[in-house]
């Protein structure tokens, strides 16, 4: 197994290798000069020439990309064009923010949709259980963001006013409720059904029957020997979802106005700040492949039979 | 030589156990309900622009103006017909998404079938390219596409096709491995037939079954990128009508005039929940197990 | 539910003897844009009732920042340096409110014959934060400060007549400044306020001027907290004791923070949440008519509109009151073709120019386009209402047989020569400046923004030099409105409005009155608010 996970990182190294040079190649086709860009109204020949040395936009494109990959490894992303700050320090405090964000969720939605699968599991085909296979189908459906929109609609100025809908420096703890409960909403479903898919499969295991019969209470039973085998699957789910959080958080972070990465990334959008870009789209891709990989990692401990899991 | 005759029986099969399929999804109450809620915003994104009383981008109110004499919900960001311009903003989201889609199922099952079916060292260079489209989150991929080509029709429907390709080969891949283990498919083999028959007229007949399952999660998530791109400004650009575009412009307003939002982010839950039902039923026919969770 | 304005249908007449006054102040077309917000209701302006009081800390809310903020006092950039730079620095002479330039730390400010030497007396007993006087060697380094031919600061270009090796100080408080050339606008480039008076041996991190507030604390793209100076030149004022000036670029974050009373005045209220702020009774809004213009540009020398009844025909399909209607949410005034709205020569006589779409037809028929014209107009969200005002051309082209497709921009690409700036047909946001200025900038061959390729008209070129010669002010106008009508018959702007501009304020807030500039909160006149104790 242990060389199963060596081949696994070696492939995911080989995977962020191949997504940086998708990156730099997709932010090298960005139409327009960089020099041109950051200095926008007040591009004057020379000073545009100046700036083009400084930029070393006058190297061959390979170059350019060695350049650049040199530095990402040795921890250096490049300046920020917008406001010519090393974008490591521009993004220290959104990934913080992001990482809050992302992390309040899965503790909110994590426990919830745990409780709701087992309990599906043990109402298995009653009331409950339809109740939430139907209720977690309807929000796994809708798109994040129309989710978020929908809890401003209701919760927020337009409607019963009880939460500030858009985040800003000044404002109080309440503002993090909404944009965290819609990222809540999003992640937990499938650890609902998972949760219960598992359940149902341990509940009818010979382990679990043989509880049992030797007359252990129900409770027990559940607890003592159903739940710890049900933690490889899930705990696998759960970190999928993760993953899926790094990409999600963008529309939720740019929905809330929340200072993230998300909301980084569209800003750098605008204003076709290439560094910024490229080290906000490959540090997304990192985590999410990372986070895949570790899913993978524990997918292989709890059961070798899943090792294909991926999604 | 009764080659002939066994392709007839056994597409003939296939199409029973297609048939069979839709009826066993049928049987289930809430695919039914996905039935007519995707109905019903279909009908209003089909019927909508000959029934809208203004036209998309004439001015009836000033900007976010409600109880506006003729308006129905009053004016947009501009001061045009919110309800006009719902009714015409709908058609584009379903068919970029639609066609997305489709488009991406497609191609995600030739392959699947090519690298299910072949496989050797095209499989492996199939699937492993299909692991680098993977490490990429949709939505990322999109968004760096978009800012880089900026935003283009046709470019939106290829980001996303190409990102549910991937997704769509593996599923097709994997019962493809199945299928080609049969004995229909060994005796085509046996009677030397041209193995790019083999795939269309043996293989692709009897992938059906998770193929369409795909084409609905896919159709969901292509709804839903479709929409978030439009809602994050990357998408079909003004003045267009477009349900995504429309939660974008008249966001600011949403404390003053809530129609031009609700309105649009309404009609794309239904449609995603509707779609989403009537995929959860085919796939209870399909192989009996939850589906249409997937992100 | 409240619908956006009282009554925006109603052109806002402007008292003549106001409009008479009425001059323009140039901000800098540069200034950050997207966060140029417009527009506003109430007329009432700010809340003026009672006697002042003293003390308290003012809280505001100012729209833009980032990790750029400066306080460098001659080389502001966004909204939230310009808002600073008013707290902290004064300049020789300043626009009032309705536009005129009024001596300000001059006592006198007087050209000879022909303008090519200015005299400035500096008023007596004025001291910078750290108590050292104001004299006219501070004038002096100040001048050579932002004139440095070797690092030309942001107010050199509206000095380029001003010669810094032959300024002179006459005794400790009168400085003669001479010219190269004629320079009747070197009032208007003096009283910008990026162009302020700094002690010598001035150090932007020390930032100590001689406006009404001094520096005490301040975090680039977060905040800023001042106090009192108690030097400060006007008798009594500033009535505040701090000041903190917090960055907002968000605007929903801004109205916000005003909402729920961490700020007690925020500049540039989107139109979408007047009402918000409308519907609160803590809560006021100023609404300040600006110069400002958002103009559609067409090239003179660039097909279709290198025919001048072309350019005439899509002035007539504009309807301008929609356009404010539509594009400002009625938070504007309706446009006539000309720019420079404040300048005392702006032609108040050329008659008003209508929505004609048959005679628009006719002409656009006389120059071969009977069936129809197609036209790419090139849009981005420069400034507020500048995406808003494309659409609505697009619409009302429609009805006169033109098919305008919109090319959509990105707002830090859009002059940018590989998007193809300067377009046959796009839009610019200005400030306003007066006529001869605007011109320099502008309408002039050689201009840094001349988008309409405008300038070749020798009639015109005539007028305009002749103009910038004549130091007699009633002469120099007669001369300028014969140049303007040119550009009203001839030019490529469509200038169809100019933009009001909307703060929001807490009833506690007095003080405050609207003004022209174009700069939000009465020009970030702080010195003049008071707070309700």
């Amino acid at each position: 197994m242990t060389r199963l996970i060596v081949v696994r990182l070696l492939f995911g190294a080989l995977t962020l290798w191949a997504v940086s040079l998708v990156v730099f190649a997709a932010t090298q086709a960005l139409p327009g000069d960089a020099a041109q860009m950051i200095l926008g109204r007040d591009a004057t020949p020379q000073r545009v020439e100046a700036l083009r040395d400084q930029l070393n936009l006058h190297e061959p494109v390979a170059v350019q990309y060695l350049q650049w990959l040199q530095g990402i490894l040795q921890g250096d992303l490049g300046t920020s064009y917008s406001n010519r700050m090393p974008v490591d320090e521009v993004l220290a405090s959104p990934v913080g923010s992001s990482l809050a964000l992302m992390g309040l969720a899965a503790l909110v939605a994590t426990p919830v949709a745990l409780a709701v699968g087992a309990f599906s599991a043990l109402r298995r085909d009653r009331a409950f259980d339809h109740a939430s296979s139907l209720g977690t189908l309807v929000v796994a459906s809708i798109p994040e963001f129309v989710v978020g929109i929908l809890l401003i609609l209701l919760l927020g100025p337009g409607g019963f006013d009880l939460l500030p809908s858009v985040y800003s420096r000044v404002g109080g703890p309440d503002q993090w409720v909404l944009p965290v409960l819609t990222l809540a909403f999003a992640v937990a479903p499938p650890i609902v059904r998972m949760m219960r898919a598992t359940m149902i499969e341990v509940l009818e295991s010979e382990y679990v029957q043989q509880a049992r019969l030797k007359g252990l209470d129900e409770r027990t039973v559940l607890w003592r020997h159903a739940a710890p085998n049900a933690i490889g699957p899930v705990a696998q789910v759960v970190a999928l979802q993760l993953a899926w959080l790094a990409g999600g958080v963008v529309a939720v972070e740019f929905l809330f106005n929340f200072p993230g990465v998300g909301k980084i990334l569209m800003d750098a959008i605008e204003n076709r700040d290439v560094p910024l870009i490229q080290a906000v789209v490959l540090l997304i891709a990192g985590v999410y492949i990372l986070v895949n990989l570790l899913a993978d990692v524990i997918g292989l401990a709890a059961n070798p039979k899943v090792r294909v899991a991926n999604r | 030589m009764s080659t002939p005759s066994t392709a007839v029986a056994r597409s003939a099969a296939a199409r029973t156990r297609r048939a069979g399929l839709l009826r066993g999804a049928w049987g289930f109450g809430r695919t039914k309900l996905g039935v007519v809620l995707t109905g019903l915003v279909v009908l209003v994104a089909v019927a909508g622009p000959f029934v809208a009383p203004y036209t998309p981008t004439e001015f009836v109110a000033k900007p976010f103006e409600t109880g506006v004499d003729g308006t129905v919900f009053g004016g947009d960001n501009r001061g045009r017909d919110v309800l006009t311009r719902f009714l015409w903003g709908g058609w584009t989201l379903l068919l970029l998404a639609g066609s997305a889609a489709g488009i991406g199922v497609v191609a995600g099952a030739v392959v699947g079938v090519v690298a299910g079916y072949q496989r050797g060292w095209l499989d492996d260079v199939v699937m492993r390219a299909n692991d680098v489209l993977l490490a990429f989150p949709q939505l990322i991929a999109a968004l760096l596409v978009m800012s880089v080509l900026g935003p283009k029709v046709w470019l939106i429907v290829a980001v996303i096709a190409v990102s549910h390709m991937p997704r769509v080969a593996r599923v097709v891949r994997e019962a493809t491995r199945k299928v080609i283990e049969q004995d229909y498919v060994k005796a085509a083999e046996a009677i030397g037939l041209p193995r790019w028959r083999i795939m269309a007229v043996e293989i692709l007949p009897n992938v059906t079954s998770p193929l369409l399952v795909e084409l609905g999660l896919r159709l969901t998530y292509s709804i839903g990128v479709v929409a978030v791109l439009g809602f994050l400004g990357m998408g079909l650009q003004p003045p267009t009508a477009d349900w995504g575009l429309m939660i974008n412009e008249n966001r600011q307003g949403m404390a003053v005039q809530p129609w031009a939002v609700a309105l649009p982010v309404s009609a794309i839950a239904v449609l995603t929940i509707g779609v989403n039902l009537i995929t959860d039923g085919l796939s209870r026919a399909a192989i009996g197990i939850d589906r249409g969770v997937g992100k | 539910m409240p619908s956006l304005p009282e009554d925006p249908q109603t052109p806002r007449a402007l008292a003549p003897s106001r409009r008479s006054l009425l001059r323009a102040s140039a901000a800098g077309a540069a200034v950050a844009p997207v966060l140029a917000a417009c527009g506003g209701d109430s007329g009432s302006g700010g809340s003026g009732g009672g006697e002042p009081q003293r003390g308290g800390r003012l809280r505001v809310g100012v729209a833009g920042g980032g990790v750029n903020d400066t306080l460098d006092a001659h080389e502001p950039t966004d909204n939230v340096d310009i808002a600073r730079n008013h707290a902290l620095y004064a300049t020789l002479v300043r626009y009032t409110n309705d536009g005129a330039v009024e001596n300000h730390l001059a006592e006198s400010f007087e050209p000879n014959e022909d303008a090519t030497e200015w005299t400035v007396v500096l008023k007596e007993g004025l001291t910078f934060h750290d108590d050292s006087p104001v004299t006219a060697d501070s004038v002096i380094f100040s001048l050579r400060r932002i004139l440095d031919p070797d690092n030309p600061l942001r107010g050199a270009g509206d000095m380029a007549g001003v010669d810094p090796d032959a300024l002179e100080a006459v005794d400790e408080r009168t400085v003669l400044i001479r010219c190269t050339e004629p320079t009747v606008t070197l009032p208007d480039a003096l009283a910008e306020y990026y162009n302020c008076v700094v002690p010598e041996g001035y150090d932007p991190k020390d930032p100590v001027g001689c406006g009404p507030f001094r520096h005490v604390e301040f975090t680039a793209g977060e905040y800023s907290l001042f106090e009192r100076h108690e030097g400060y030149h006007e008798e009594g004022l500033p009535y505040v004791d701090e000041l903190e000036i917090v960055d907002f670029p968000e605007d929903d974050a801004r109205v916000n923070a005003l909402n729920s009373g961490s700020v007690d005045l925020i500049s540039q209220v989107p139109h979408a949440q007047v009402p918000v702020i409308e519907g609160n009774p803590d809560l006021d809004i100023m609404e300040s008519e600006t110069g400002m213009w958002l103009p559609f540009t067409m090239r003179v020398d660039r097909a279709p509109f290198d025919d001048v009844r072309v350019r005439q025909a899509f002035r007539l399909i504009v309807d301008r009151q929609e356009m404010v209607d539509q594009a400002l949410a009625g938070y504007g005034q309706v446009g006539n073709d000309m720019y420079a709205r404040m300048d005392p020569s702006y032609p108040e006589d050329f008659e008003q120019r209508e929505q004609d779409i048959d005679e628009a037809k006719r002409l656009l028929a006389e120059a071969g386009h009977e069936d129809g014209l197609e036209v790419e107009l090139v849009t981005s969200d420069i400034s507020a209402g500048t995406v808003a005002a494309a659409e609505v051309f697009q619409e009302q082209a429609r009805e006169a047989g033109v098919t305008v497709n919109l090319r959509r921009v990105n707002p830090s690409d859009y002059w940018n020569e590989e998007e193809g700036f300067p377009y046959a047909f796009g839009q610019d946001f200005w400030s306003a400046r007066n006529y001869i200025t605007q011109a320099a900038q502008g309408s002039v061959v050689g201009a840094p923004y001349n988008e309409t390729m405008w300038g070749e008209d020798e009639e015109w070129l005539g007028h305009l030099e002749e103009a910038r010669r004549t130091a007699d002010e009633e002469a120099r106008n007669e001369l300028i409105r014969k140049a303007q009508r040119i550009e009203y018959e001839k030019g490529g702007y469509i200038v169809w409005g100019f933009v009001n501009l909307l703060d929001g304020h807490s009833t506690a807030v007095h003080g405050l009155e609207p003004a022209v500039s174009g700069h939000p909160l009465g020009s970030y006149a702080f010195h003049r608010v008071w707070m309700q104790q």
